[in-house]
């Protein structure tokens, strides 16, 4: 790359490419040390992470005292998509009645968005794959089964597509609500393409509520930042009892047990 | 896994190309034996400069297609701002979103993994009609395009001609 302060623009050289080709590198980095969903972990890695932060080392103490343990995901942009599926379907297998209404919910899920004018070609790739997983989790297949399908990036990275599909669906549909939590003079349309659909972009709000409405599916985060004495909580949607648990350090999610 | 999800997936992109033509284009295999590999036809828009003429390209799927963008390659010269001189097409919708480096690109535009062949080729065909000039892969064509239309027009008529006889 270029030195301090000056840039050889080059222009026989394709700098796209060079930028691509770096992210590529950061990506197997990434990859090479952190499953998409570790297995579940004890807090005492949290408070190794935070050995010499005081405020943190407190929030990590007061998460201690609600929660009993967290499974990390990796930092790629699609972590709340990836916590999220993996929880509620970890949550899943041990309740049908649950599982009955999601199935219904996810079947259907297809036609909405292909009657939203999403390509059906495309949207019963994804769909597919997705209800694939789901009847996996429907006829209670092992735990660890679950978890390797997390990590493997083939069908990982098709459940987060699809729940990606589910939130701009889910925001295009309710254009006019969303439109106002928009920034910028950006449509809701051109807010999708750009910060939903595309794989590795993070979520905000506005996604989380949107992932919760259109799956019916309520959950907890944990905000831990500077601010405060303890983590604070934050019900989506508000007033809701949660069926999983998210914890939020700025940029990232992880997953909380009670 | 993620290997035969693609390949599944560009099977059954082009057998639906087979049986539902789209106007434009026409697409197959460079080798029957890997789906990785397309070559395709593209036609010419009418009214455009490019007009009559048969343009070959290349498109290589990366295993993880559709989370990844193919790659597009003309085989047939053709002398267009967004095309570079090794035939390399420069197109928005073929790059991943990521923050832009120059500004020029419009994230909406980038690779999203719900594109198909057929999406890149129309976007191609746009690409042909409209240049985009503000980030272009072919200066000298650009250059051309902008200040000495005769010129450049001249160029592309001698890659139409040329691709007839391909």
């Amino acid at each position: 790359m270029a030195e301090e302060g000056t840039l050889h623009y080059d222009p026989d050289k394709n700098y796209d490419e060079e930028t691509l080709a770096q992210q590529r590198i950061i990506e197997k980095q990434i990859a090479g040390t952190q499953d998409f969903v570790t297995e579940r972990l004890d807090f005492s890695v949290l408070e190794q992470e935070y050995a010499e932060d005081p405020v943190y080392i407190k929030k990590v103490r007061s998460l201690k005292s609600k929660y009993l343990c967290l499974r990390k995901t990796r930092g790629d942009g699609n972590c709340f998509y990836r916590a999220f599926g993996f929880a509620y379907f970890e949550k899943l297998l041990e309740d049908q009645e649950e599982f009955n209404r999601f199935r219904d919910v996810a079947s259907k899920s297809k036609d909405v968005l292909v009657s939203l004018g999403f390509p059906q070609f495309t949207i019963e790739d994804f769909h597919d794959t997705f209800m694939e997983v789901v009847d996996k989790v429907g006829s209670q297949c092992p735990l660890e089964e679950l978890h390797k399908i997390f990590n493997d990036q083939g069908y990982s990275d098709y459940l987060v597509v699809y729940l990606r599909l589910l939130v701009s669906g889910h925001l295009q549909k309710e254009a006019d609500f969303f439109s106002n939590f928009v920034e910028g003079d950006r449509t809701i349309k051109e807010f999708c393409n750009q910060e939903v659909e595309p794989m590795g972009k993070e979520s905000d709000h506005i996604h989380i509520i949107a992932l919760t409405a259109v799956t019916g599916v309520s959950v907890r985060v944990e905000y831990m930042d500077r601010g405060g004495e303890t983590t604070n909580a934050h019900d989506f949607p508000d007033g809701s009892t949660p069926k999983i648990a998210l914890l939020y350090r700025p940029g990232h999610y992880d997953i909380l047990y009670t | 896994m993620a290997q035969e999800r693609s390949a599944l997936l560009l099977h059954r992109q082009l057998g639906e190309l087979m049986k539902n033509p789209v106007e434009g284009f026409s697409a197959g295999l460079i080798d029957d034996d890997d789906i990785y590999k397309w070559e395709v036809l593209i036609i010419g828009p009418p009214d455009t400069l490019f007009e009559g003429g048969f343009f070959k390209a290349h498109l290589y799927f990366p295993k993880d297609y559709p989370l990844k963008p193919p790659k597009m390659k003309f085989i047939s010269d053709v002398w267009h701002p967004n095309i570079d001189k090794n035939g390399d097409v420069c197109i928005s919708i073929l790059h991943e979103p990521g923050d832009d480096k120059y500004g020029y690109e419009k994230a909406n535009e980038r690779w999203l993994p719900i594109h198909t062949v057929e999406t890149i080729l129309l976007s191609v065909i746009s690409m042909l009609a409209d240049p985009n000039d503000e980030s272009p892969a072919n200066v000298d064509a650009a250059k051309d395009w902008r200040e000495n239309p005769a010129e450049f027009k001249k160029k592309v008529a001698r890659c139409v001609r040329k691709s007839q006889e391909e």
